[in-house]
């Protein structure tokens, strides 16, 4: 039960202090700290959920992202600056070493201002594209505020994401409508699985340099789906980044304004929306833990005694080639203020690896029961006729979710001397026995009648045919 | 010596036992002379275990004292060949261990607890004694006279040949196979002269437990029958020779059986097919002898020529059959290579890379058995004389072991009993003849033909060879006794001397450390591998996998404790070819190779500071020639060499070579050590690049004093997921570029 108690400790812990399941040090960082007037409401929100707030501009010579290798906060809010450059202590080599360390980074960009290099630069590293041109912007003629961008079409209107996989969480769905002004598109690399967007432009938005004197647009930077106004990054260290295309999204002005939406007016629902995003990225969702293996020798005496317990007994270290063996994981999953049970999405499977080299099994763990904090996921097997090093491995790795990969190496070992059947219970071996016993049975019996029949020695001299 | 000594002493009642006495005086010298002639390394060093194999076995032993010998039988060590693990409790010759074992087990019941390396030192010097104790006794069997025996004894002792793998620490299995080998062999002529059961059947026994000591129990079993089959083939079947050959047979087969490691070979392997075939042959023989009692000799000729070609013919089909089906295993690559030198360079790669599997060179016989070389066929010579079943047997086995040692070096080891034995024999007969005080009667020369000497030495000797028909008299002159005996003297002593001299210089060192000298004369040590498993010991995790060249496995495992991927016991050769292939290629494709295998170090020898020449970039053509061996599409050896067919490692170097893993962990940062562009490499004695090789997916985490052993690191994958390259060229300040023009279709994200 130790574990359920350190789920506790740290439940308590977290109940405390913060909400986010990593640290409640939040630091951001802006133009000028006057400014934060403009994002008050955000602010209230993320201190209401026990986020202690630090301010900062790009230029201050206390701002340190590491004191001595450690992060000095645990979360990163980067607003846009007016200027190309981010300082020394911004670089980005030091907000990747702040992500290697699992610091988490929610990224605004602004049509308005232009992105600084060292986040272009960090961007780039990452395989998320930014458009070259500094004042390009999203704009979409169909779905736009009629109120404040009645001419511009550059205050894009998207309803709230669906999840794009069905094997995905859906951390970001709601109700209502989000505003997503001056927005700065990304397009994310084809190649890295660490890349997900979260939302998407509509299918007719496209990315459009405002400044641009031409009337049509040859060539735009990304059109429509591949253009993301928010996309996430998720590292092997579970670090994240999030990329919102808007900062003004995240201001009081645009919280609750009200829009239009081809003549309907509506409230935008970005509080909603932002308190998913800005919790995702702070690790207050998504965020899986995974407790102890446990492996045991699933027959013969061992079974009894491993099945009266709790825990059974210390997972062995060796087991042999055709054991059955029995493996549990308990799974939570951390939802805003608490460890809960975690249930993969339909259509998703936790699973299990038994592989050296390569899986020799990979088998569905399936749920066998719950605690308060925890799903305890098993699964039964027989080990593969292979004698060798193995590992038990639990690798699983999805979109939103803090990444799981875990392994134990066991060893499994071939048949001792004594573990075979003995040659009488092989019924094919019968005829050899017999075979054997005839042999001497016939040896004692031809010694016998040698013996018996032997000439007596008084007869010695002649000798009888 | 003994004899002439005794000599007075003929006479008197207790002469007997006064030389039976002095036999064992002397046969406990000679002991005392071969334990200590092999202490060098122990004195000069430490008390240590040598070289690469014996730290398999001292690992074992220790294995076997911790756990007891079921745990041991059954064996799984899941500390070597990673992922693939050993069954060693199967694979190994448990002999040796279980020799150990039993004499720590034992000294701790007399209640003297020595602790179980010592034993493992000391265990090939106590054997050797008892090797010339049963060199001795085979001695002796062969010729009446006992100083021949006691010759022999002492040559045994010191000849190099036999301390070059039983210096103290060589802890292998020759250790004791010599003995075991020597000791069967004179249980075998005991059993032949007497044709007892009792000693057949002690031959047995002592086949049975060199078979579990030794690979080399293949010559035994491959010349007992050839011994046999000579003597079948002179008329010279008995009733003994079938006794002695049949008990032998059966018993022997089934104890050898016993052992794991040999299981069903000897009824299944050609190898061994020989022994069989002559166990038939002895029945079909003893068969026909019984036949031939009963019948008039007119029908026994032509059941007799029948029998012959029948058998023949059904036995020769038989024996392709099995083979062609399988069910006899073809020959192995290491027999293939005792008969054509050149084929395993051709085809198996992994024996020609071992050095000791090299042929012979003919300077190494003088090296290791001195005078003796040619007073061995003087030996063997004098066999020929008398020949009787038992100097068949010193035939024959002089003939092969020859053959063998000429093929591969070690198997001098198995030439040097019998060289010692011949010699010895050669040797006392010198002596004997020129030691004698007495001078003939000089009217038995005069008196001519028909002296009773010369029916007396007709009567011993058979007249067949002409060297016999004129009988021995004796030496005349004591000048020419002295000179002989005085350059026999000399010999003997420049024998010692040069034995002494070749184990002090030449088989004393340990090889785990080096010595070399000081200017002023005064030894220094390196250290360097010891140094370097200790590090490992000492700062890596218990079970961190290791990659290294397999030449290191062993010691890696005894010393460091740490798992390693290959090792000495080269049973698989994919494997190795893996390792080799990491090795050599560039480091993107080392990579995931180390990946999947779960290597967390990479361990080098890299000799280029000191000028040590057995370091691996010497070794790197065989990794090169293993891994083309099983992937000949990606590792070309070819392209190791330049244009001009050379192996150079300087600015000349190929490309492949230059960016194989090997080569840049071996030169990794090696170039700040001098100043600029003066990086000097002792061994190849080339100058290296100015510009040291880069490392991404590796990183350096430990180098020996002497660089003699590098270690590195390998790292995780990177944490946002770029490869190696970039995000090093990233740390180091190079931003990527924006791709400025896009070439092609857009490629579009699908999720």
């Amino acid at each position: 039960m130790r574990w359920f108690f350190s789920f506790l400790c740290a439940a308590l812990l977290g109940l405390s202090s913060a909400l986010s399941s990593s640290g409640s040090r939040l630091l951001v960082v802006l133009e000028d700290v006057a400014e934060k007037g403009s994002y008050g409401g955000f602010f209230g929100d993320l201190e209401a959920r026990g986020f202690h707030l630090a301010f900062e501009t790009p230029k201050s010579p206390s701002l340190a992202l590491l004191k001595f290798g450690e992060l000095a906060y645990d979360h990163l809010l980067l607003l846009p600056t007016k200027a190309k450059g981010l300082g020394p202590a911004l670089t980005a080599t030091q907000l990747l070493e702040f992500m290697k360390k699992e610091g988490n980074i929610l990224l605004a960009l602004s049509g308005d201002h232009g992105t600084p290099t060292a986040v272009q630069s960090l961007l780039l590293e990452l395989d998320i594209h930014l458009p070259s041109d500094r004042n390009s912007l999203v704009v979409d003629h169909f779905n736009y505020d009629g109120e404040s961008a009645k001419d511009k079409h550059d205050v894009v209107l998207v309803p709230f994401p669906k999840v794009v996989r069905t094997d995905v969480k859906d951390y970001f769905g709601g109700e209502g409508v989000i505003a997503v002004p001056r927005a700065v598109g990304q397009t994310l690399g084809n190649e890295s699985p660490l890349l997900a967007p979260i939302l998407r432009a509509p299918s007719t938005a496209y990315s459009y340099n405002p400044k641009d004197e031409s009337e049509i647009v040859e060539d735009p930077f990304a059109v429509g789906a591949q253009l993301n106004l928010v996309s996430a990054m998720q590292a092997h260290n579970s670090a994240r980044l999030t990329i919102l295309g808007s900062a003004e999204m995240l201001q009081d002005a645009w919280f609750e304004a009200k829009a239009s939406l081809n003549g309907k007016a509506i409230t935008t629902a970005n509080r909603d929306f932002v308190a998913k995003v800005s919790g995702w990225t702070f690790k207050e969702l998504g965020v899986l833990k995974i407790g102890k293996f446990v492996h045991y020798l699933d027959e013969g005496v061992s079974k009894k005694v491993n099945t009266s317990s709790a825990i059974p007994e210390n997972n062995p270290s060796i087991y042999r080639i055709k054991n059955d063996v029995t493996f549990q994981v308990p799974i939570s999953e951390y939802v805003s203020t608490h460890w809960t049970p975690y249930t993969p999405p339909s259509g998703d499977n936790i699973q299990l690896e038994f592989s050296m080299l390569s899986p020799f099994h990979r088998l569905n763990l399936s749920p066998l029961s719950q605690t308060a904090n925890a799903t305890l996921f098993g699964t039964t097997f027989k080990t593969p006729d292979q004698h060798g090093i193995f590992n038990f491995r639990v690798d699983y790795k999805r979109p939103f979710l803090t990444n799981i990969d875990e392994k134990r190496q066991v060893t499994v070992r071939h048949f001792a001397h004594d573990e075979w059947p003995r040659s009488w219970q092989i019924s094919g071996a019968w005829v050899w026995i017999a075979g054997i016993w005839v042999t001497v049975g016939a040896w004692v019996g031809f010694i016998a009648l040698w013996l018996y029949s032997a000439p007596t020695e008084k007869v010695g001299g002649k000798k009888t045919q | 010596m003994a004899a002439t000594e005794g000599d007075q002493f003929l006479k008197q009642a207790t002469g007997r036992n006064t030389r039976g006495l002095l036999r064992v005086i002397i046969l406990c010298l000679i002991a005392g002379a071969a334990v200590s002639s092999r202490l060098f390394s122990v004195i000069r060093f430490e008390s240590i275990i040598h070289e690469f194999d014996p730290w398999f076995n001292f690992r074992a032993t220790k294995y076997l004292v911790q756990n007891g010998f079921y745990s041991f039988w059954d064996w799984f060590d899941d500390r070597t060949w990673h992922p693939l693990g050993r069954v060693t409790g199967g694979t190994l010759y448990p002999g040796l261990m279980v020799t150990s074992g039993v004499i720590y087990h034992l000294l701790r019941f007399l209640t003297l607890p020595v602790d179980i390396r010592n034993i493992c030192v000391l265990l090939a010097p106590a054997f050797s004694g008892l090797t010339a104790l049963a060199t001795y006794l085979l001695t002796s069997e062969m010729v009446t006279s006992p100083s021949a025996g006691l010759l022999a004894a002492a040559f045994m002792g010191i000849t190099p040949g036999y301390i070059s793998r039983s210096v103290a620490g060589s802890y292998d299995n020759e250790a004791i196979a010599i003995f075991l080998l020597v000791f069967t062999f004179f249980l075998w002529i005991k059993a032949v002269k007497n044709g007892s059961v009792f000693w057949g059947a002690l031959t047995a026994l002592f086949y049975g437990y060199m078979v579990s000591a030794w690979g080399g129990y293949v010559f035994i079993t491959n010349l007992l029958p050839l011994h046999a089959f000579v003597l079948i083939c002179m008329g010279r079947y008995s009733p003994r020779l079938y006794v002695s050959y049949t008990s032998w047979y059966a018993l022997g087969t089934l104890a050898s059986m016993q052992i794991p490691f040999v299981g069903f070979l000897p009824i299944r392997s050609s190898e061994h097919m020989s022994a069989l075939g002559v166990f038939g042959l002895l029945q079909i023989v003893a068969f026909v002898e019984f036949v031939r009692v009963q019948l008039p000799s007119k029908q026994f000729q032509t059941l007799l020529r029948a029998l012959v070609v029948l058998i023949f013919v059904v036995s020769f089909g038989g024996l392709v059959l099995l083979t062609v089906t399988g069910v006899i295993a073809p020959w192995t690559g290491r027999f293939y290579s005792l008969w054509d030198t050149g084929y395993a360079k051709i085809h198996i790669p992994i024996i020609a890379s071992v050095s000791e599997h090299q042929p012979t060179a003919w300077p190494a016989f003088f090296f290791d058995l001195s005078m003796m070389i040619w007073l061995f066929p003087a030996g063997v010579y004098m066999c020929f004389r008398s020949l009787t079943d038992e100097q068949v047997f010193i035939v024959i086995y002089a003939v092969l072991a020859s053959y063998f040692a000429g093929v591969m070096v070690r198997l001098m080891l198995t030439l040097t009993p019998i060289v010692c034995v011949a010699s010895a024999i050669a040797f006392s007969q010198i002596l004997d003849t020129y030691l004698d005080v007495k001078t003939p009667k000089a009217e038995s020369n005069e008196n001519g033909t028909s002296d009773p000497a010369k029916v007396a030495a007709s009567a011993i000797l058979p007249d067949s060879l002409r060297s016999t028909r004129n009988p021995l008299v004796g030496i005349y002159s004591y000048a020419s006794k002295l000179t002989v005996v005085g350059a026999s003297a000399v010999y003997l002593m420049l024998f010692v001397l040069h034995c002494t001299w070749v184990t002090s210089n030449a088989y004393s060192s340990p090889s785990v450390v080096l010595a070399s000298r000081l200017p002023d004369g005064s030894q220094h040590i390196i250290d360097d591998y010891r140094e370097a498993y200790y590090w490992l010991r000492q700062n890596t995790a218990d079970n961190a996998k290791i990659m290294s060249w397999w030449d290191y496995g062993y010691q890696i495992g005894g010393m460091a404790d740490r798992p390693t991927l290959v090792d000495n016991n080269t049973w698989n050769n994919t494997h190795i070819a893996t390792v080799g292939k990491a090795m050599s290629s560039r480091e993107e494709v080392s990579y995931p190779i180390m990946r999947q295998h779960e290597v967390d170090y990479v361990l080098v020898v890299f000799g280029g500071l000191l000028g040590y020449s057995g370091d691996d970039i010497n070794k790197f053509l065989w990794m090169v020639r293993i891994a083309e061996g099983i992937w000949p599409d990606e590792v070309k050896e070819r392209n190791f060499f330049t244009p001009r067919g050379e192996y150079r490692v300087d600015d000349e170097a190929t490309p492949t070579m230059r960016n194989s893993l090997m080569y840049k962990m071996s030169y990794y940062n090696y170039n700040s050590l001098f100043p600029a562009g003066q990086a000097q490499d002792r061994v190849r004695g080339s100058r290296l690049p100015a510009e040291g090789p880069q490392l991404s997916t590796i990183e350096e985490a430990f180098t020996s004093e002497n660089w003699i052993i590098r270690i590195y690191k390998v790292k995780d994958l990177d944490n946002f997921g770029r490869d190696h390259q970039s995000a090093g060229a990233f740390d180091k300040g190079h931003k990527k570029k924006r791709a400025s023009k896009r070439k092609g279709a857009r490629v579009l994200r699908v999720e």
